[in-house]
């Protein structure tokens, strides 16, 4: 069963990292999956796509501001960009690091331009992240 | 003869992180106790130097974590006399965050994420593996 799973998160993984939405870094993740943690990597991912949803939300709240604070602007920013690095959302992560620059600059435009490109990237893999971790769960249950 | 488990502390505030992070860990075969930020991590390195539990074997630290950073966090844990070799594994990774954490008295630097690689070369360079 733990087989099948992988083959079906395998395929759905390999056309993310063929449009660069994924780097090999995913790929180390699948490979530590065993059969002692086999829901190690759906809740990964669940976690990326959780805490990415609220930071982006913060992120929105926080350049709505009048006076916009760029320090807590980076920290969310920061945080965001570690978790995309971690589950290998190789898009997220660059243009988290694009967005950090802004925020040094003090760039209040360059930080929203950037946000507007975040969410596209965040809400793609976000969006596929699902879709297989559907089709994980639809596998599992064929295979009961 | 039984070799005793490497005993690692990991402080990490993210959850994401502590996920990926113990099964690394976990893969290679070692204890793992966590922290959420520095100031529980000092104190339970407190806990193990007072209540003969015997040191941990190794540190690996982030650095932003409320209520105590992972900076603050290695400063006092060396403050203690604690040698255990202390790692940071951070998305900050300039050279002047690795410098701010070799100053404070860590070992090491590693840049998030930790992966079976990187730990593998952590253990080989201080003895563990």
């Amino acid at each position: 069963m733990a087989a099948t799973m992988k083959l079906g998160t395998l395929g759905h993984a390999a056309s993310m990292l063929s449009t660069g939405l994924l780097d090999e870094q995913f790929q180390k993740l699948l490979l530590l999956q065993d059969g002692s943690d086999p829901n190690f990597v759906a809740e990964t991912i669940t976690l990326f796509c959780e805490d990415g949803e609220r930071t982006i939300g913060e992120l929105t709240k926080q350049l709505d501001k009048r006076c916009v604070n760029f320090d807590e602007v980076a920290a969310f920013v920061h945080k965001l960009e570690g978790g995309s690095a971690t589950v290998g959302a190789q898009r997220v992560k660059n243009t988290c690091i694009q967005f950090l620059e802004f925020c040094k600059e003090k760039s209040r435009d360059g930080c929203l331009k950037t946000l507007d490109t975040l969410r596209v990237v965040f809400y793609d893999v976000s969006g596929k992240f699902k879709a297989m971790l559907q089709l994980e769960q639809q596998q599992a249950e064929a295979t009961k | 003869m039984d070799r005793r488990r490497i005993r690692v502390l990991l402080v990490e505030d993210e959850e994401i992180h502590r996920v990926v992070a113990r099964v690394v860990l976990r893969a290679a075969g070692v204890e793992v106790e966590e922290a959420e930020n520095g100031a529980e991590a000092v104190r339970h390195v407190r806990e193990r130097v007072t209540g003969g539990g015997g040191a941990y074997d190794l540190i690996l630290t982030d650095k932003q974590m409320p209520v105590m950073d992972g900076l603050e966090a290695t400063r006092q844990i060396r403050a203690m006399g604690v040698v255990t070799p202390i790692v940071a594994v951070s998305s900050d990774s300039l050279p002047s965050d690795v410098q701010a954490f070799i100053a404070a008295g860590a070992n090491d630097f590693a840049p998030k994420p930790l992966t079976k690689e990187k730990l593998g070369h952590i253990l080989a360079k201080f003895g563990l593996a």
